[in-house]
C-alpha cells in the first residue's frame, strides 16, 4: 500500500526515525505507522556558511524596536537572526542550518542565492542598475516576452511594478477604467495587498485598517474545509450573482481572486468555482483578475499558473513574490484591448522594469524551466501531501491537509467536528519545529494553519524531514 | 540657529571661491569652443565601456511595442538605447558617451554603478537576498538607524516600501488613521504617485485617470513664476486656510507637499509659504507630510532634505528614488507616537526592508558623506544655475531659471510676458542637446521645462558642457 511504498522509497539515511507497523483494530486491512521518539535530523548539505561577524539577535531586535516601529511583528518568541541563505536552507548567526519551508513567504522560488540568478543580477548591476523606460533597454522587453510566452489566450501586454500590492492596485485601476464601472468583487479570506486601495480587496480583519475602501463586495469563500457548502462550487458561485443583483447596479468593474489563498491559510478554491463566476462577472460587464502572487511560476505542480487549475483564462493576471526569487518586482499581464484603455493618460513607474530586476526575472524563468521545477513541485508535492495525509490519520489535531504542488496547508483543530482552531497548539508546534530546524509559515484568520511553501528546489528528503519533525513534535504535545 | 548660519556661510564662501575660479576658466573655455567651430565637447572621462553585443534599438523598440504598455513613452524621436552607466555618464549601444543630466529622474544620486554601492549590493545578494522581517537581519536596522540619524526632531521610526508611490500611500493612510479625518490637502501641480490614494493627491490631469479619487483637496500652487501671487508665500497659504474652512469639516488628516515639485517642472514653493500652512494644518489637527522623493538625499545642496530649506519640521517624511541609487526602495519616516497608529492592525510589506536594498541604501548614505556630495551639489549646482541665468539674458526663449543645488529647472516660453509654453522648441532643443551628448529631463504641466537632476558627482566641467550645449542648441533654433 501507499504507506509501505513511502517507507521503501525513503533514501535518507540520516533520518533515524524508527517505524513500527501496527494494524488499526477497527480496520484490520489498513496499516498505521508509529514513530518512535527519536529526533529527526536535517538532510545533509555540502556547504559551509560564511562565519558571521555582525550584530547578534538581541542587538538587532533592540534596534528594530527603536527604529522600525511597534507595529512590526516577527516570528518566534525568541526571534531568529537569519544571516545567510543557500538554496532551500537558511543559516542563523551561529551558522546553524534550517530547512526553509516558507521561502520568505513563497518568494524565493529558485532557491536562496541560486548561482544563475546571482550571476544575472551581478552582471547587470555592473552595467546599469537604473535609467527608466524613457530610454530603451533590452532587458525589460526580453523579460516581458518571456512572461507573455507563458500566458494563454491573448494575455501578452506586461506592466512592471515593484510589488504585489502595486500590481493589484494597477489591476483594479484597469478594471474600473475598462468597464467604466466601480464595484469590485473579492473573496472573503483573500489577501491582495496592504495599500489603502488593496486593503479594500483584502478580506481578513487582521489586515484591514478602518479607512474608506471604495465599492467592494466580499462574497462567500468557496472553502471546501470550512465553507458552508463544502466543495459545491455552484452554490458558492450563486453568492456572486446574488451580490451583483442586489449589491451593485447590476454592472461591476471586476472580480479578483487567488486560486489557492495564501495568507488565508492555503485554501484552494472549491473545484469548478471560477468558471461560472467568470461568466457571471463578464455578463455584468466586469473583468476577471487572477492574483498569482503566490501560486504562479509552476508552484502548483500541475500547472504553471494557479488559474489554469480551474480551467479558466482571466483578463488580467497579477504576480510578484516568486517572480524574481526575492528581487522587488511585480507585474501585471493583460490583453492589448484592456491595455489600450490605459493609454488615455500617462501611467509611469520609476523603478518598474529596471534592468537588474528584469534580468533577474528572466533568469528565474529560465532556471525554473531548465531545472524542471513545475514537475518537481508536482512530484515532491504529492509525496509531501501523501505523507501529511498519513500523519492526519495518526493525529486528531490535524483537521485538514490541502493544496497542491509545493503550496500546502495543514490546518490544526482541537475538535474535528467543530473544527475549533487549535491556536495554542499551532503556536507551540511552530516553536518546536524551529527548534528541530524547520521553518514553516503560519496563516489563516485564526493563525492555525501551517503554510508549507518552500523554495522549489525542496526535495523528497526535505519533505520527509519536515513531516518527521512534525510527527515528532506532535507526539510530544 | 547659529550653527546653521555658520555652516551656510562656510558653504557660500566655498561656492564664491569656486565661482571666482570657474568664471576665469569659463572665459578660457569659451575661447576654446570658438576655436573648435562652436560645438561644445563632452568633458574627458578615463573609461572605456565594455563592447555591447545585445539587441539594437530597433529590435528593442519593436519588442516594447509588442509586449509592453501602449502608453509607455520614450524620449527623443529616435529612442536612445542606454546600455551602460558609469558615474554621471551613460553609454548607448555604439559605446557613445552621454552626460546624464537627468539621473534616471533624480534617482541615481551617487552615480551609475558607483563601486561602493555595487559592492554592497553584490556582497549582500550573494549572502541573503530575501527573508522578510518575520526573521531578524541587521541590514534593515543598521540602515533605519542611519536614516533616522539624518532626521531632525522626533522623526526616527522607519517603514520601508518599494517605491515612492507605496511610501506616499502609507503616509496618507497613517495620517488618516492618526487623525480620524479623511481630508488631505495637496498642491495643484504636485506628483505623489499612481495608486488609488496617491493619484488623488497627484494634481496634474495628465496623470489622473477617470476613477474615483476621494478625500483630497487641491490648493493653489505657490508657484513664484506662474502663480497669481508671485513669490508672496503667505497669500498662497490663505488658500489652504480657505479650503479647510469651507471644503472640510474644519479638521483635516493632513497636508502633503514636495519642497521642489519634480514632475511639475522644478517649482520651488514660494518663500514663507510652508510655515504659514504648517500653522493652519496644525490648527486643524492635521499632519504635515514632506514628499522628499526627488528633493531628498543631499540633492538641494544647502540641506540634506528639501523641507529643511523651507524652515519646518514635518510629521511624516516620504522618500524613494535617490535613496538607493536606483534600487527599488522607498521609506516613510515618522515619530514614534504617530507610528503607533499602525499597531491597530497588521501592516506588512513582503519586499520592503529586504537585506539587499537596505544594504544599498546604507552604502548610499556613506557615499554621500564620504564624497561630500551635498557640498558638491551646492557648489556645482549654484555655479550651473548662475550660468543658466546668464543664458537667460542671451536667449529670449528662457522664461525662468529656478531650483537649487542639483535640482534645477529651465522653463521655455515663446513670449516672456504671456509666458506661453514653448512646447515645440523644447523638444527641438532637447533633440539637439542629445545629439551633442547631453541628456536632460522634461516636465511641467505643459512639458516646457527642462529638468536638470544629474547624479550628484556632477562636476563643474559637466555643468559647463551642459550649459554650452543648451546655448549652442538654442542658437540654432
Amino acid at each position: 500500500m501507499g504507506l509501505q511504498r513511502n517507507l521503501l522509497n525513503r533514501k535518507t539515511l540520516n533520518n533515524v526515525v524508527k517505524t513500527i507497523w501496527v494494524s488499526d483494530k477497527s480496520n484490520p486491512s489498513s496499516l498505521r505507522r508509529f514513530s518512535s521518539l527519536q529526533q529527526p535530523e536535517l538532510p545533509p548539505f555540502d556547504y559551509q556558511p560564511v562565519p558571521y561577524k555582525g550584530p547578534l539577535a538581541d542587538q538587532v531586535f533592540e534596534k528594530r524596536k527603536k527604529y522600525l516601529g511597534p507595529s512590526l511583528f516577527h516570528y518566534y518568541q525568541k526571534p531568529l537572526n537569519i544571516v545567510e541563505g543557500k538554496m532551500q536552507y537558511l543559516f542563523d548567526e551561529n551558522g546553524r542550518r534550517y530547512l526553509d519551508a516558507f521561502a520568505g513567504i513563497v518568494t524565493v522560488s529558485c532557491g536562496h542565492c541560486h548561482p544563475e540568478i546571482l550571476s544575472a543580477i551581478e552582471e547587470q548591476n555592473k552595467l546599469l542598475q537604473h535609467a527608466t523606460t524613457i530610454y530603451l533597454h533590452h532587458a525589460i522587453g526580453d523579460f516581458a516576452e518571456g512572461l507573455a510566452a507563458k500566458m494563454p489566450g491573448n494575455l501578452k501586454i506586461v506592466y512592471f511594478v515593484n510589488s504585489g500590492t502595486e500590481a493589484n492596485e494597477l489591476a483594479m485601476l484597469m478594471a474600473r477604467l475598462y468597464s467604466g464601472n466601480l464595484g469590485m468583487i473579492a473573496l472573503r479570506n483573500a489577501y491582495h495587498g496592504g495599500s489603502a486601495g488593496t486593503i479594500g480587496l483584502t478580506a481578513l480583519n487582521t489586515w484591514k485598517y478602518p479607512i474608506p475602501q471604495g465599492e467592494i463586495h466580499h462574497v462567500v469563500n468557496p472553502n471546501p474545509y470550512r465553507g458552508v457548502f463544502g466543495s459545491d462550487a455552484s452554490r458558492y458561485a450563486q453568492d456572486v450573482q446574488d451580490h451583483i443583483d442586489h449589491g451593485t447596479s447590476g454592472r461591476v468593474a471586476g472580480f479578483i481572486s487567488e486560486t489557492i489563498q495564501g495568507v488565508g491559510g492555503a485554501v484552494e478554491l472549491a473545484p469548478g468555482y471560477l468558471k461560472p463566476v467568470y461568466e457571471m462577472v463578464r455578463k455584468a460587464g466586469g473583468v476577471c483578475i487572477a492574483d498569482e502572487v503566490q501560486t504562479g511560476f509552476g508552484r502548483t505542480g500541475s500547472h504553471y499558473w494557479g488559474f489554469q487549475t480551474q480551467d479558466v483564462i482571466p483578463d488580467i493576471v497579477t504576480m510578484a513574490k516568486g517572480i524574481g526569487n526575492g528581487l522587488p518586482l511585480g507585474a501585471v499581464v493583460t490583453t492589448p484591448e484592456i491595455a489600450q484603455v490605459m493609454a488615455q493618460k500617462i501611467q509611469f513607474n520609476t523603478f518598474g522594469g529596471n534592468p537588474v530586476c528584469s534580468a533577474g526575472g528572466l533568469a528565474v524563468l529560465r532556471v525554473l524551466d531548465k531545472e524542471n521545477r513545475q514537475k518537481h513541485c508536482s512530484d515532491v508535492g504529492s509525496h509531501l501531501i501523501g505523507r501529511l495525509k498519513d500523519l492526519q490519520q495518526k493525529f486528531d489535531l490535524i483537521g485538514d491537509v490541502r493544496g497542491r504542488g509545493l503550496m500546502v496547508g495543514i490546518e490544526l483543530v482541537t475538535d474535528r467536528k467543530e473544527k475549533t482552531p487549535a491556536k495554542a497548539e499551532t503556536a507551540v508546534l511552530f516553536e518546536k519545529l524551529r527548534e528541530l530546524g524547520v521553518l514553516v509559515g503560519k496563516g489563516g484568520l485564526h493563525g492555525n494553519v501551517f503554510r508549507i511553501k518552500p523554495p522549489m528546489c525542496f526535495n523528497k528528503d526535505d519533505a520527509d524531514f519536515l513531516v518527521d519533525a512534525l510527527d515528532y513534535s506532535m507526539s510530544k504535545l | 540657529m547659529h550653527k546653521f548660519a555658520t555652516s551656510l556661510r562656510r558653504l557660500n564662501d566655498a561656492r564664491d571661491e569656486f565661482r571666482r575660479r570657474c568664471f576665469s576658466q569659463l572665459a578660457q573655455r569659451q575661447a576654446f569652443i570658438e576655436e573648435s567651430g562652436g560645438i561644445p565637447l563632452i568633458p574627458a572621462f578615463n573609461y572605456s565601456p565594455p563592447p555591447y553585443t545585445g539587441p539594437t534599438a530597433e529590435e528593442i523598440f519593436r519588442k516594447r511595442k509588442e509586449f509592453l504598455s501602449p502608453s509607455m513613452f520614450c524620449f527623443y524621436k529616435k529612442p536612445l538605447n542606454v546600455v551602460h552607466g558609469k558615474m554621471q555618464y551613460l553609454f548607448d549601444e555604439n559605446g557613445r558617451r552621454f552626460l546624464d543630466g537627468f539621473g534616471g529622474i533624480a534617482t541615481v544620486n551617487c552615480g551609475h554603478c558607483h563601486p561602493d554601492v555595487v559592492q554592497a549590493i553584490i556582497n549582500q545578494t550573494t549572502t541573503l537576498q530575501h527573508s522578510t522581517i518575520l526573521y531578524l537581519n541587521h541590514s534593515i536596522t543598521d540602515f533605519a538607524a542611519a536614516l533616522a540619524a539624518k532626521m531632525p526632531g522626533d522623526l526616527k521610526v522607519v517603514f520601508f516600501t518599494n517605491s515612492g508611490t507605496e511610501a506616499n500611500e502609507l503616509a496618507m493612510m497613517i495620517a488618516r488613521l492618526y487623525t480620524g479625518c479623511q481630508d488631505i490637502i495637496s498642491l495643484r501641480n504636485a506628483y505623489h504617485g499612481n495608486a488609488a490614494g496617491t493619484m488623488g493627491a497627484t494634481a496634474q490631469s495628465n496623470w489622473k485617470f477617470n476613477v474615483v479619487q476621494t478625500g483630497v483637496h487641491h490648493a493653489l500652487n505657490p508657484d513664484p513664476y506662474r502663480g497669481v501671487f508671485g513669490s508672496d508665500g503667505e497669500k498662497y497659504a490663505k488658500d489652504v486656510e480657505d479650503l479647510i474652512q469651507f471644503g472640510t469639516s474644519g479638521h483635516v488628516a493632513g497636508f502633503i507637499f514636495e519642497a521642489i515639485q519634480g514632475v511639475g517642472g522644478i517649482v520651488e514653493l514660494a518663500p514663507n509659504y510652508l510655515p504659514s500652512v504648517y500653522n493652519s494644518i496644525k490648527k486643524a489637527g492635521g499632519l504635515v507630510i514632506a514628499d522628499e522623493v526627488q528633493s531628498g538625499f543631499a540633492r538641494t545642496g544647502t540641506n540634506f532634505w528639501g523641507f529643511q530649506n523651507q524652515g519646518i519640521v514635518p510629521d511624516i517624511v516620504t522618500m524613494a528614488k535617490g535613496i538607493g541609487n536606483g534600487i527599488p526602495l522607498g521609506a516613510v519616516v515618522t515619530t514614534p507616537e504617530i507610528a503607533k497608529v499602525l499597531t491597530r492592525r497588521s501592516y506588512f510589506n513582503t519586499f520592503g526592508g529586504n537585506p539587499v536594498c537596505t544594504a544599498a541604501g546604507h552604502a548610499v548614505l556613506k557615499v554621500i558623506e564620504k564624497e561630500k556630495l551635498q557640498e558638491n551639489a551646492h557648489v556645482v549646482g549654484s555655479y550651473m544655475k548662475e550660468r543658466l541665468t546668464a543664458l537667460k539674458d542671451k536667449h529670449e526663449i528662457i522664461g525662468d531659471v529656478r531650483g537649487r543645488g542639483l535640482i534645477l529647472g529651465v522653463e521655455l516660453v515663446t513670449d516672456r510676458k504671456l509666458k506661453t509654453p514653448a512646447k515645440t522648441e523644447i523638444l527641438e532643443t532637447m533633440e539637439m542637446m542629445k545629439d551633442l551628448g547631453v541628456l536632460v529631463g522634461k516636465g511641467g504641466f505643459h512639458g516646457n521645462v527642462f529638468r536638470i537632476t544629474p547624479p550628484l558627482c556632477f562636476t563643474k566641467e559637466d555643468a559647463d558642457f551642459l550649459v554650452d550645449a543648451m546655448d549652442y542648441s538654442m542658437s540654432k533654433l
